[in-house]
């Protein structure tokens, strides 16, 4: 399971935008989600800020074999870009870009900022991430887009 | 909630067929709750799915 709460905590002071399921939640998906995605600013600063935040909490690639040599660290995360995580809080997965939006400052214009359980964090905005989820074109989203934009159409049609 | 750039979204038929199965009560029920709110009932959701798992490995027949 995995603690939303406390990993948002845990990112506090570390420039990044919520994305993917988590997102959806906070606009009104009704949808169960596992993992928590997030699309961190790659900037050497805030490298640095993912990986001290993240050290406490043992992060591993998530589905790889226990003992795989896995160093937590600014230089592995300048090394590479995607990460699916396995923490002690739960999933999480660090993404440098997403198809069809880009990184963290191609992103930014598309936020909305909330404050879950009092966390002030950007979150995408749902009409970006109806797009980028369709982008994607995963056939396993259809139904999370399809759902998105009904919640959208509901919102448009609120008074 | 507004986002700073207007974007564009044409309709899908792919999506508009999947949205035909949507349940829009569950949707207007879950817009009237705080972020907050929504993220603890994913917190809940996710409890009783794990609960479930396990009820289900343990699972004996009914007769």
């Amino acid at each position: 399971m995995t603690d939303f709460k406390r990993l948002l905590e845990t990112l506090s002071g570390v420039e990044f935008i919520l994305v993917g399921g988590v997102a959806a939640t906070a606009h009104g998906s009704v949808r169960l989600t596992v993992d928590l995605d997030i699309v961190y600013r790659r900037t050497k600063e805030n490298v640095r800020k993912v990986a001290l935040a993240l050290a406490g909490v043992n992060p591993y690639l998530r589905g790889a074999p226990p003992g795989l040599p896995f160093r937590w660290d600014e230089e592995t995360i300048w090394r590479g870009l995607n990460f699916t995580l396995t923490t002690e809080l739960g999933a999480i997965d660090l993404l440098g870009e997403i198809t069809g939006g880009g990184g963290f400052d191609d992103l930014l214009p598309h936020c909305v900022r909330l404050e879950p359980f009092g966390i002030p964090c950007l979150c995408l905005s749902l009409k970006k991430l109806i797009q980028v989820k369709r982008a994607a074109g995963r056939p396993k989203d259809f139904d999370a887009v399809a759902e998105l934009e009904a919640i959208l159409e509901q919102t448009a049609e609120a008074p | 909630m507004a986002d700073k750039q207007e974007l564009r979204l044409d309709p899908d038929p792919v999506i508009e067929a999947y949205k035909q199965h949507i349940d829009l009560t569950l949707i207007r029920e879950s817009l009237k709750l705080t972020v907050t709110e929504r993220m603890e009932r994913l917190l809940e959701m996710q409890r009783l799915a794990e609960e479930m798992k396990r009820a289900g490995r343990v699972a004996k027949p009914a007769r």
